[in-house]
């Protein structure tokens, strides 16, 4: 029996350590995706449930959901919003450019659209720092929504 | 003072014909600059005034205070966004020489036009251009202390980018400019001096919204040395920035101003109150 490990096993010993170090930092505590700290699939479905009542009394931008399908809107953007925040799902609906074609989405209707998701999020009890990593990856879709 | 009051009145009756215009987010219009243009405090920024978004127009109105240990400055002024495209803006400086009362007032009118990108969206920020006239009402002090002249012109360039998921999940900006002046003191002592003249000057500032309501943030404004009887130095100062609503602001701040007119250190509180439609 030996009193301490050989060299070979020591110096794999520290290797495993460093490397641990630099890679697994984030598997020993496995940090949530955002779609987990949104409260994961029932957090999504209450703050689309939320966003869907807040736009529902917002007359900014109530012309523009005229001739919507809530519950395809509700399901679409479900999946949406799952997949944006790294979920497990796949988003099945139409392109934004498909969808917004001819609606002349204005830049104010979109910050009103912005404002009424944060309004939903805020009353889901979602922290603003988890409500700003979502509006980041939301608001890199702009150019496809709005003034088409 | 006819210039300004036909200032004032072009302005209400501007006023008169647009909506309210509250539809971009809330703060992203920053507050009310000393020489009346959007900005923060002490420097203007890339942004215009108000919340006016492409489709609309905007008008901002602001009283401020900044009291350092041997003087006031106040400062009223408006501006008025087109389209958030262009902004004209127009202020009134009333500072004072606590020791013995005396007042200089001089008059700004600015002129700034959003150039390309946006402060928020897409790659490119915000970038804008501005034009800042300034007019000295009481020259007396300035011709004494060996300024050139009682009215000068500043241009600038000046570009500002917001990240909304920036530094700690926080939605946060960083502005620059580039400023041509002749100014000292912010003009309160005259334009161009026997040292220098017209000189280039870096101003810059950072902000962060640790609530949807509560900014923070700080300012630099590099200033030029031009009088050789007196020293002039560079200003700074941290802010808190409140926005109970899109129409409203307070802002709080404690401002650095260095020596001004012999009298050296001058630091104080800076308050200011903006009122947006």
């Amino acid at each position: 029996m030996r009193a301490f490990p050989s060299f070979k096993t020591s110096r794999l010993f520290a290797t495993a350590t460093l490397l641990s170090l630099f890679l697994g930092c984030s598997n020993m505590t496995p940090e949530k995706t955002l779609y987990q700290r949104l409260g994961s699939a029932e957090g999504v479905a209450n703050i689309t449930e939320l966003f869907i009542l807040e736009i529902a009394r917002d007359e900014r931008v109530i012309a523009y959901f005229e001739d919507s399908n809530v519950q395809r809107f509700r399901e679409k953007f479900i999946e949406h919003l799952c997949m944006i925040t790294d979920g497990p799902c796949e988003y099945s609906g139409d392109t934004m450019v498909d969808i917004h074609v001819g609606m002349n989405v204005t830049e104010g209707a979109f910050t009103a659209i912005v404002e009424d998701l944060i309004e939903a999020m805020t009353k889901a009890d979602v922290a603003i720092g988890t409500q700003n990593q979502v509006l980041d990856r939301l608001a890199r879709l702009r150019p496809e929504i709005i003034y088409l | 003072m006819q210039v300004y009051l036909k200032i004032v009145v072009t302005s209400i009756l501007l006023l008169s014909s647009l909506a309210i215009a509250d539809t971009r987010i809330k703060g992203t219009g920053g507050v009310s600059s000393i020489s009346g243009s959007g900005g923060g405090g002490i420097i203007p920024w890339a942004t215009l005034g108000g919340l006016a978004t492409q489709d609309q127009s905007s008008m901002t109105g602001f009283i401020s205070r900044a009291d350092v240990d041997d003087f006031t400055l106040d400062v009223k002024g408006l501006a008025v966004n087109l389209n958030n495209r262009v902004e004209f803006s127009l202020a009134r400086q009333d500072f004072t020489i606590k020791a013995n009362d005396a007042q200089i007032s001089q008059n700004k009118y600015g002129l700034k036009v959003k150039v390309a990108g946006d402060l928020i969206f897409g790659q490119l920020p915000q970038v804008s251009v501005g034009i800042e006239g300034n007019s000295l009402r009481d020259p007396e002090t300035a011709r004494a202390v060996g300024a050139r002249d009682d009215d000068g012109i500043d241009v600038y360039v000046s570009a500002a980018k917001a990240w909304i998921d920036g530094p700690f999940h926080r939605t946060s900006m960083l502005n620059l400019n580039v400023r041509s002046t002749r100014a000292n003191q912010f003009g309160l002592l005259g334009y161009g001096g026997d040292d220098q003249d017209r000189q280039l000057m870096i101003e810059a500032a950072a902000a962060m919204f640790v609530t949807r309501s509560l900014a923070i943030g700080i300012e630099y404004r590099q200033k030029a040395d031009n009088l050789s009887a007196l020293i002039e130095e560079d200003a700074s100062d941290v802010f808190i920035a409140w926005f109970p609503n899109k129409h409203l602001s307070l802002t709080a701040a404690y401002v650095r101003l260095g020596d001004i007119a012999g009298a050296p250190n001058q630091n104080g509180f800076y308050f200011s109150l903006q009122g947006a439609l």
